[in-house]
C-alpha cells in the first residue's frame, strides 16, 4: 500500500507539469481536429470532416512516406556511428575532453548554422561532394535540386546533428559498465571484438532502447531542417509529415485540419513505440 | 557465459607514439566541428567578404572588432543574464522533479503506473507546432489567476512548462533501471526508506546520467527560440536566441555580426561542457558484486 | 543510521558534496526565480507615468532598425503623452507571433506584416478597418502607389498602411557583360534577348551561370514566375478569382522559357537556399539576376547595372513587373490605442518621414509624391547605387497577386508547377495542366479545414 502512495508521490510533481503544459495542450488540439478554425475567431464544429478529408488527401500519404523513409534510414545511422565514436572516446587518452566537446559542439550549432553548411557541401556546381565525385570519375548528382536525392540530403545532414547525442548517451551507459566485467571477459581469452559483441552491446540494450525510442519519435517529428533547407521540395519530395502540420496549421491558417494530422502522427508514433518497447522486452536486459 | 578461450594471436604491434584511437577520433572530430569553425571564421570576416559563395574560408581581413561590435548592437549581456537563470533553473528543476518521477517508474510498483507512463510519453510525440497556442493560453491563465511571475512576458513563463520533462523522466527510468538492486534492496533491508535510498544510494550511482541530463536540458534551453518568440513581449525578457534576430532580416543579413553573436552564445555552454567532463566519468567504480 | 556503503567510503567520495552541489544549485534555483518574478509585465498598457504606450512588433535590422528608432524617439519628443515600445520580431515570425497573441487576447497595437498574408489577416476580428482613416484630411491615400493600396485592400476594407514596397527587375554585372562582349541590356529589351545573354555568359569551366532562379517551395520560387505570366499578357485566375486562367498559351511561354535555361543550356543556376544566389552573384558568378532593391546592399563587389524586366515580343504585358509591398496593421486594444496607434502610423508614413526614411536607407519610396521630388533619385543613387532604376520601375506595376484567402495553397501549387519545370522532372504543358487541375479544386472547395 505503501508503495503505491510512494510511488505516487515520487511521480506527482513531474507528472502536474507534463500533464499541464503536455497532455492539456494535445486535448485541446484533438478538440480543434473537430472543428474549422479560421485565423484568429474561435472554430466552429464540422464533426469529422476534416479526418474525412484527411483520408483521401494525397499529400498526407506522401508525407507519410517521406517521414518513413527517413526514419528508417536515420534512426539505425545514427546509431551505429554514435556508438562507434562513444567506444572509441570511452578511454583515457590524450585530447579526449576535445573530442567528446566536439560530439556536444554538433548539438550546439543551430540549425540554421548547420543547414547553411550543408548547403554549401552538396552544392551541385561548387560543392565538395561533387567535386569529390567528380575526382573519383563518378556522375555529378543534383542533390537538393532533385527531387530523389533531397531527402538523402536530409539525412546526411541530421545524422551529422545528431551524432554528438548518441555519443554523449553511450558514452555516458558505457560508464555504467564494470570495469570488472569486461577484465573477466578478457581473463577467458576473449578478443576485444568478442568482448564487444557478446558482453558490451548487451550491457548497452538499455541506452540502445532509449535511443531508438528517443531517435525514432524525433525523426517522426523532423521539422527544423527541412524547414531551413528546402522547405518541403523540390516538387514536395521532402514534405514531412510535421512540415505539412506547419503548412496547413501556419501557411493556409487551417488549424483545425493540422491538428487532425497531428493525432494521427500521435498514433502513428503511439504504435511505433509500443513496438520498440515490446522488441525491447525480449533482447533488453536491465543488469538488475 | 561461456569461456571462451582462442589462442594468442600474432599482432604485428606497429609501435606509434600515440594511441592509434587517435587516427579515428581526430578527422572524426573536425568532421564534426567543421560548422562551428566555419561560424568562427565568417565571424572575424568583413561584411564584404562573408557575401561571397562559395564561402571563403581564408578571409584577407580579420575583423575581431565584430565581437565588441556585435555585444553593442543589443544589450547582450542583459540577454545572457535572462538565459542563464532560466537555463540553470531548467536545469535544477529537471534533475530534481525528473530523478523522483524516473525512480518512481523504476523501481516502485504503484497503481496506474502503466497508463501513466504512456500519457507521459505520448506528450513527446506531438510537435510543438501544434501545442504552442494552447500553452500560450494557459500560462496566460496562470500569470493572471496563480502567480505572476510564470505569466506570459516572464521569465518564469520560459522555465515553468520544461521545468521536467518526459525526455527526463523516460531517460532517468532507463538508467536507474540498469543499476544493481542488491545496493537498494539491502539498504531497505537496513530500514532505509525510499527516499534515503533515492538520494543516499541511486543518485550517487547516478551522476554520469545525471550530468548528461544536466548537459542535454541546458543546452535545450540554452538554444530555445519557438517558445521564447511567442512568450516574450519587450526586451526585458529577451533571451540570446531572440537576441540573435537583431541582425538577421528575411534580406539582408549582417553575416559577420551574426556569427560573432552565435559565437559567443555557443562558448559558455561548451566551456562547461568541457570542465564538467569529470562528473561524466564515473566517480564511484562499481563494484563486482558478482557479476552482472 | 544508514552507513554510505563501505565501497563508496573506500573510494574517498564523501557524501558531502552532491548535497552541497545540488544545495548550492537550488538556492541559485530559488533567488533566479525571485529574480524572474521581478520580470516586467507585458506593456501596451498605461505606462508607469500615466503614458500610453504603444506596442509595435517589427523586423528591422541594421540601418533601417537605426533609422526607425531615430523617427520614434522624435515623435515621442513631440507627443509626450505617448511612449513607444519596440519589440524585434524576424518578418517572417511576425505573423505566428500574432496569432499566438490574438488567441489569448492582447495583441501588439501595431504589427509589420508581409502584404502576403493581407487576406487572411483581414479575418483576425481585432484588426482595425482603417478604410475612413485613410480618407481623413491629409493622409493622400492615393499618393502611394496603386500597387501597395491593392495589397492593403481586402474586399472593401482597407486594412493596412504602407510599410514598404519593392518590386522585380534585373541587376546585371557589367564586368561579365563586358568579358563575353554584349551590349548591356537597354530598356526595350525582350525575353529572347536575355535567354540569348544568359547562354552567352555561362561558362562551364569557369562554374559561371548567366542567370539564376530560387527554387525553395514558398512564394519566392512563385512571385519570380508570376512576373513572367503577366508580362506574357497572360492572368493568373479569372476575374472574380472563379478558376485558373495561367493555362494559356502565355503560361506555357513562360514555362517553356524557363525549361530552356535551366535544363537545355544550363545558364540558370538554381538556388534551394534562397541566398546562395546573391553572394553567387557578389562573387561574379552570375551574370544577370531578377530579384529587388533589398539586393543592392549584398554587391558590394560588383560593379552592376539594373535594367528593367524585358518583355516577351508581341505581348500586351509590357515591362510590367509585381511588386510585394508589407504593411502596418492596427489592432484593437481600446478606443484610446488604437486613436494613437493610427496617430502614429498616419505620422510615420506622412511623405516628410517616408523620404527620410527611404534617403537613409535606402528602401524604396511608398508615396509617388516623393518618388517624384526634385534630386530624390539623384539622392537615393548615393545611398545605394542603382536604385533609381527601382524607383522608376514603380510606375510599371499595374496589377497585384490575387488578395484571397486560399492564395497560400495555390501558392504551393505553383511552386510546385515551377520547381518540376525547372529541375527537368515535368514538362511545361503537363506541369501548367497537374497545376491549373489543383488550382480549380482549392478555388471550388474554399478555404475549408
Amino acid at each position: 500500500m505503501s508503495e503505491h502512495i510512494g510511488g505516487w508521490l515520487f511521480a506527482t510533481p513531474a507528472t502536474v507539469i507534463i500533464v499541464l503544459f503536455g497532455a492539456v495542450p494535445i486535448i485541446w488540439s484533438i478538440v480543434l481536429s473537430f472543428e474549422h478554425v479560421p485565423l484568429g475567431s474561435g472554430g466552429r464544429f464540422i464533426g469529422t470532416a476534416n479526418y474525412r478529408e484527411l483520408a483521401h488527401d494525397p499529400v498526407v500519404r506522401q508525407a507519410i512516406g517521406h517521414t518513413f523513409i527517413y526514419t528508417a534510414l536515420f534512426v539505425p545511422l545514427t546509431m551505429i556511428i554514435g556508438l562507434f565514436l562513444a567506444v572509441a572516446m570511452n578511454r583515457k587518452i590524450r585530447f579526449i575532453s576535445f573530442y567528446r566537446t566536439a560530439a556536444y559542439v554538433t548539438m550546439a550549432v543551430s540549425t540554421i548554422n548547420e543547414a547553411l553548411v550543408f548547403l554549401w557541401l552538396f552544392d551541385p556546381s561548387y560543392g565538395i561532394v561533387n567535386f569529390a565525385a567528380h575526382a573519383l570519375g563518378l556522375p555529378q548528382q543534383q542533390f537538393l535540386n532533385s527531387p530523389s536525392e533531397a531527402l538523402g540530403v536530409i539525412v546526411v545532414m541530421t545524422v551529422w546533428g545528431w551524432t554528438g547525442f548518441a555519443v554523449i548517451i553511450y558514452l555516458a551507459a558505457l560508464q555504467g559498465i564494470p570495469q570488472s566485467v569486461l577484465d573477466a571477459s578478457s581473463m577467458d581469452g576473449a578478443g576485444s571484438w568478442a568482448t564487444f559483441r557478446r558482453i558490451t552491446v548487451p550491457l548497452l540494450s538499455p541506452a540502445s532502447l532509449f535511443l531508438a525510442v528517443w531517435l525514432t519519435i524525433n525523426a517522426l517529428q523532423l521539422f527544423d531542417e527541412v524547414y531551413v533547407s528546402t522547405q518541403g521540395g523540390p516538387v514536395g519530395a521532402t514534405t514531412v509529415i510535421v512540415y505539412y502540420i506547419y503548412q496547413q496549421g501556419f501557411q493556409y491558417f487551417n488549424a483545425g485540419y493540422a491538428s487532425a494530422i497531428a493525432l494521427l502522427l500521435l498514433i502513428i508514433t503511439l504504435v511505433v513505440t509500443a513496438v520498440q518497447f515490446r522488441i525491447g522486452r525480449r533482447y533488453v536486459n536491465y543488469r538488475s | 557465459m561461456t569461456a571462451i578461450t582462442l589462442p594468442p594471436r600474432q599482432r604485428c604491434r606497429l609501435r606509434l607514439p600515440f594511441s592509434p584511437w587517435h587516427l579515428v577520433l581526430l578527422p572524426a572530430s573536425l568532421l564534426l566541428i567543421f560548422p562551428f569553425l566555419w561560424m568562427l571564421i565568417t565571424s572575424l570576416e568583413t561584411q564584404n567578404e562573408s557575401l561571397h559563395f562559395p564561402p571563403i574560408l581564408v578571409p584577407h581581413k580579420l575583423v575581431p572588432a565584430n565581437y565588441p561590435n556585435a555585444f553593442d548592437a543589443a544589450p547582450f549581456s542583459h540577454f545572457f543574464v535572462n538565459s542563464i537563470v532560466v537555463a540553470v533553473s531548467t536545469v535544477v528543476a529537471n534533475l530534481v522533479l525528473c530523478s523522483l518521477a524516473g525512480y518512481a517508474f523504476a523501481r516502485l510498483r504503484f497503481l496506474g503506473r502503466t497508463a501513466l507512463f504512456i500519457v507521459l510519453m505520448a506528450t513527446l510525440m506531438v510537435p510543438f507546432q501544434v501545442t504552442m497556442i494552447p500553452q500560450f493560453l494557459i500560462e496566460k491563465w496562470l500569470g493572471v489567476h496563480v502567480l505572476a511571475a510564470v505569466g506570459i512576458n516572464h521569465l518564469g513563463a520560459l522555465i515553468l512548462p520544461n521545468a521536467a520533462t518526459a525526455f527526463g523522466v523516460f531517460f532517468l527510468r532507463q538508467f536507474f533501471k540498469t543499476l544493481p538492486l542488491e545496493y537498494e534492496e539491502s539498504a531497505r533491508v537496513e530500514g532505509a526508506t525510499r527516499f534515503t535510498v533515492l538520494w543516499r544510494i541511486v543518485l550517487p550511482l547516478s551522476l554520469p546520467a545525471l550530468a548528461t541530463l544536466a548537459a542535454l536540458t541546458f543546452l535545450e534551453s540554452w538554444n530555445s527560440f519557438l517558445w521564447p518568440l511567442i512568450a516574450v513581449d519587450s526586451q526585458n525578457e529577451m533571451t540570446l536566441p531572440l537576441g540573435l534576430q537583431t541582425f538577421q532580416n528575411a534580406h539582408n543579413t549582417q553575416w559577420p555580426l551574426l556569427m560573432a553573436a552565435n559565437v559567443m552564445t555557443l562558448v559558455p555552454m561548451l566551456l562547461v561542457f568541457f570542465f564538467a567532463q569529470r562528473y561524466f566519468v564515473r566517480s564511484v567504480a562499481s563494484t563486482g558484486l558478482g557479476g552482472a | 543510521m544508514l552507513v554510505l556503503h563501505p565501497k563508496c567510503a573506500d573510494q574517498g567520495i564523501s557524501a558531502r558534496w552532491p548535497v552541497r552541489l545540488i544545495a548550492s544549485l537550488m538556492v541559485f534555483g530559488l533567488a533566479a526565480f525571485g529574480l524572474a518574478a521581478c520580470g516586467s509585465g507585458s506593456g501596451g498598457s498605461t505606462g508607469a507615468n500615466g503614458k500610453l504606450s504603444l506596442d509595435i512588433w517589427e523586423g528591422y535590422t541594421g540601418v533601417e532598425a537605426a533609422t526607425f528608432t531615430h523617427l520614434v524617439k522624435e515623435y515621442e519628443a513631440a507627443n509626450p503623452g505617448i511612449t513607444i515600445s519596440v519589440l524585434t520580431v524576424n518578418n517572417d515570425n511576425t505573423l505566428t507571433k500574432v496569432q499566438t497573441a490574438v488567441a489569448g487576447g492582447s495583441p501588439p497595437d501595431i504589427a509589420y506584416l508581409y502584404g502576403s498574408w493581407a487576406p487572411n489577416v483581414a479575418q483576425i476580428p481585432q484588426v482595425v478597418n482603417l478604410t475612413n482613416v485613410v480618407k481623413r484630411p491629409g493622409v493622400n491615400w492615393d499618393d502611394f502607389f496603386v500597387g501597395e493600396r491593392d495589397v492593403a485592400t481586402v474586399g472593401s476594407k482597407v486594412i493596412g498602411i504602407p510599410a514598404l514596397v519593392d518590386n522585380l527587375a534585373v541587376v546585371y554585372n557589367k564586368k561579365l557583360f563586358a568579358q563575353a562582349g554584349l551590349t548591356p541590356p537597354g530598356p526595350d529589351w525582350t525575353w529572347d534577348e536575355f535567354e540569348a545573354d544568359a547562354l552567352k555568359l555561362t561558362d562551364a569551366a569557369k562554374k559561371q551561370f548567366g542567370t539564376a532562379y530560387v527554387t525553395p517551395e514558398s512564394e519566392d520560387s512563385v512571385w519570380h514566375w508570376e512576373v513572367l505570366l503577366w508580362e506574357a499578357g497572360g492572368e493568373l485566375l479569372t476575374p472574380g478569382n472563379k478558376a485558373a486562367a495561367f493555362n494559356s498559351p502565355a503560361g506555357l511561354k513562360t514555362l517553356e522559357l524557363l525549361r530552356t535555361m535551366a535544363v537545355q543550356q544550363h545558364s540558370m543556376y538554381l538556388d534551394p537556399s534562397d541566398s546562395e544566389y546573391a553572394n553567387l552573384f557578389n562573387s561574379g558568378k552570375i551574370g544577370m539576376l531578377v530579384t529587388g532593391p533589398w539586393d543592392l546592399s549584398a554587391f558590394p563587389n560588383v560593379s552592376y547595372g539594373v535594367q528593367v524586366m524585358p518583355s516577351f515580343p508581341g505581348s500586351s504585358g509590357g515591362h510590367q513587373t509585381i511588386s510585394g509591398p508589407d504593411n502596418w496593421v492596427v489592432f484593437n486594444n481600446g478606443a484610446a490605442h488604437v486613436a494613437a496607434a493610427e496617430k502614429f502610423t498616419l505620422w510615420l508614413t506622412a511623405p516628410k518621414q517616408g523620404k527620410y526614411f527611404s534617403l537613409k536607407t535606402g528602401d524604396l519610396p511608398t508615396r509617388t509624391s516623393v518618388a517624384n521630388s526634385a534630386g530624390f533619385d539623384q539622392e537615393m543613387n548615393k545611398t545605394l547605387p542603382g536604385v533609381s532604376t527601382f524607383i522608376d520601375n514603380l510606375a510599371n506595376v499595374q496589377q497585384a497577386r490575387p488578395q484571397i484567402p486560399t492564395y497560400p495553397k495555390i501558392s504551393t501549387a505553383l511552386a510546385n508547377m515551377v520547381v518540376s519545370v525547372l529541375v527537368g522532372s515535368a514538362q511545361p504543358q503537363a506541369a501548367l495542366t497537374t497545376a491549373a487541375q489543383k488550382v480549380d479544386q482549392i478555388l471550388s472547395s474554399g478555404n475549408s479545414g
